[in-house]
């Protein structure tokens, strides 16, 4: 027999079981296997194949759902409490970004009157608002990074 | 189906004790087979089962319910797995490398058992597990992935973050190899 339709014949035992295959590719299979001794060989190995593994025993180790279930709820713990920690911190940062915003204009004039009392140049009090302004956010970013860098490094310790 | 995954989907965002409790109970025995595949470690593989679950209850709301809930959680097991590689430098041929891109595929020295060897052989022996422990990871994940959890193509690229043409070639020659490990018989 053509050692092509032996190719094609064992490509299809594996597509149909991975992806799938036609009827007509069915039927052509099902011919060529009535014929091919070799072929239906392969078919079998490869369904005995899958058989075994779809049917392998892996012993689960004991309590294993029970322990997860325990640390997931410590866990779960550890996040309520800290929940309302970071709720505060976010309302605060809220509150002070927008006291910021509504009190800008008046900031804003506030350092230019001291800026020409003090005759200090145009862009060094600018710049000084633009800190002034930026203070909330810069701690509530470092707020947030230490935090963060706090539960990387509790995290490696339970490790 | 899909109105499943979105009611779980709510209750992970809500972080529900209950319904993180009945998936584990769910799905323990499934994640810890994949794990166990993965890391050819029972203790790994216990470590990364309970490591799992945690990051599920902290990034339950990234999971949006439209695909199904064990391709995520395959995923995000497979990820704490690469992660933890990552960290130890593991540098293996049986690693979660593609063989057909790095070395070529080889079985392992038979007089050698590996530990998912030993691991799978220490409560029942047959020839499926010796043929399983020869076929390298990358396809023994996929093969795992298809026929055991019965995910269809399109999940298996999801959990590998993988082309849909990667994860055939890999099953095609995952199934190849399991069926001519299995043709050799057990080491």
């Amino acid at each position: 027999m053509n050692k092509n339709l032996h190719d094609r014949a064992e490509k299809l035992i594996a597509q149909e079981r991975i992806e799938g295959i036609s009827q007509s590719e069915r039927d052509w299979l099902a011919a060529h296997l009535r014929e091919c001794p070799v072929c239906t060989q392969v078919a079998q190995q490869t369904t005995a194949a899958l058989h075994a593994l779809r049917g392998l025993p892996i012993p689960l180790p004991p309590g294993l759902a029970e322990r997860t279930q325990f640390r997931v709820q410590l866990r779960a713990q550890e996040m309520r409490e800290r929940e309302p920690k970071r709720r505060l911190l976010w309302i605060m940062c809220a509150m002070s970004w927008a006291l910021g915003i509504a009190t800008a204009p008046y900031v804003w004039h506030a350092f230019e009157w001291a800026g020409e009392r003090l005759g200090v140049p145009r862009l060094v009090w600018e710049m000084g608002f633009g800190l002034w302004w930026m203070i909330p956010a810069l701690i509530a970013a470092a707020v947030v990074l230490m935090e963060n860098l706090r539960l990387t490094n509790e995290n490696d310790q339970s490790e | 189906m899909a109105d499943d995954n979105k009611a779980l989907a709510q209750g992970l965002k809500r972080h529900d004790r209950n319904l993180l409790d009945q998936l584990i109970e769910l799905y323990q025995y499934r994640l810890f087979r994949y794990l166990l595949y993965l890391t050819s470690s029972r203790e790994r593989a216990e470590d990364f089962f309970q490591e799992t679950w945690i990051r599920v209850l902290e990034r339950g709301h990234q999971y949006d319910g439209k695909y199904k809930f064990e391709a995520w959680l395959f995923r995000i097991a497979r990820n704490l797995v690469i992660d933890w590689q990552r960290q130890k430098k593991v540098q293996s041929l049986d690693a979660l490398t593609d063989p057909e891109e790095g070395a070529p595929m080889e079985f392992a020295a038979v007089n050698q058992p590996s530990p998912l060897h030993l691991v799978l052989t220490a409560e029942e022996k047959t020839g499926v597990h010796t043929s399983l422990d020869r076929i390298p990871t990358v396809y023994r994940e996929v093969l795992v992935l298809r026929f055991q959890e019965d995910l269809g193509l399109e999940e298996i690229a999801g959990v590998l973050a993988a082309p849909l043409s990667t994860v055939k070639s890999r099953l095609y020659r995952g199934l190849e190899a399991l069926r001519g490990a299995m043709q050799g018989g057990p080491a």
